[in-house]
């Protein structure tokens, strides 16, 4: 079944929908096993399963939080059970790190190329994701939460 | 350029790994091939500082201005090139690089260009012909290319 630009559209909404509303298990399963990664920030490629553990502890935490906006999202077809989905992006991404401490994280110009392929089972599922910042992405630091401060506090 | 004759066969992962340094050696000026020709036509490309993505023929036009200067020099370094193949007609390279582009500038000045921490993904689509085109090219940096100008 050949792959329509507005199912690729629907497939990266969903995927954005996933990461901001922390639905851990549904983010993971857009990923294929073999999928591969390069994250804005990282300098260079992992497996999406090694990209997932990493999101889980910092980003699917209570204190944590993702929230973007995506500008239009250009859809190339390139073979019958594959497609590529490019597309500016703002994210703004709060940040839990072991001890409590919080760091929020402003990408106002990022881009992302995400690869899809349709599985055995018919599902659009991402090969391989580029996602970057044309701009220096700028970091602050936030107050420790309440609870993990009065953890750090009584030890 | 790599082509295929009448009976086609899958893409091999060298295969790309040629093309893939083909294009790094025509950026650096080292093979006077067409950089344009590289590119499937409707092909588009994120270059390392665009915020929007780009017709990969008008990259190709500006790239192609910038590295066949008189007064310029590059240099590409890149790192393994892993390389998923997808049925018979498409390719994905992934890949880690460094490039160093040295120029005189219209005011005499010299002007160097690091990218230390490239990032690219360039996915190849097999055309009619049998020859591999990108279709679609993401470049990054992980930090902001470092542009300095030199003395002397």
């Amino acid at each position: 079944m050949n792959i329509s630009p507005d199912e690729i559209r629907a497939a990266v909404r969903r995927l954005w929908d996933f990461f901001s509303r922390k639905s851990k298990a549904q983010f993971a399963e857009m990923y294929l096993p073999s999928a591969t990664v390069f994250a804005v920030d990282s300098r260079r490629m992992d497996l999406a399963r090694l990209m997932l553990v990493r999101r889980e502890r910092e980003l699917f935490g209570p204190a944590s939080s993702v929230a973007v906006k995506l500008g239009p999202i250009d859809v190339q077809l390139v073979v019958p059970d594959l497609a590529v989905a490019s597309y500016p992006f703002h994210l703004s991404i709060t940040r839990a790190l072991p001890g409590g401490k919080r760091h929020q994280a402003e990408v106002p110009s990022g881009r992302a190329t995400q690869v899809f392929q349709r599985d055995e089972k018919g599902v659009l599922r991402i090969l391989h994701e580029h996602m970057s910042s044309a701009e220096q992405v700028t970091v602050k630091e936030l107050p420790a939460t309440g609870a993990a401060a009065s953890a750090q506090v009584s030890r | 350029m790599l082509s295929c004759g009448e009976a086609m066969e899958s893409i091999s992962p060298e295969h790309v790994r040629v093309e893939v340094r083909r294009f790094w050696a025509i950026l650096s000026g080292k093979l006077k091939d067409n950089l344009a020709e590289m590119y499937s036509p409707t092909a588009i490309v994120f270059t390392g500082k665009g915020k929007r993505s780009e017709s990969a023929k008008l990259i190709a036009v500006r790239r192609s201005r910038q590295s066949h200067g008189a007064a310029t020099t590059s240099r590409a370094e890149l790192d393994s090139i892993e390389v998923q193949i997808v049925g018979t007609d498409a390719a994905i390279a992934a890949y880690t690089y460094s490039y160093h582009t040295d120029k005189i500038g219209a005011d005499g000045a010299r002007v160097q260009l690091d990218v230390l921490l490239g990032r690219a993904t360039q996915i190849f689509q097999r055309d009619e012909a049998g020859a591999l085109r990108i279709v679609h090219e993401h470049l990054s940096a992980t930090t902001s290319p470092e542009l300095k100008k030199a003395t002397g």
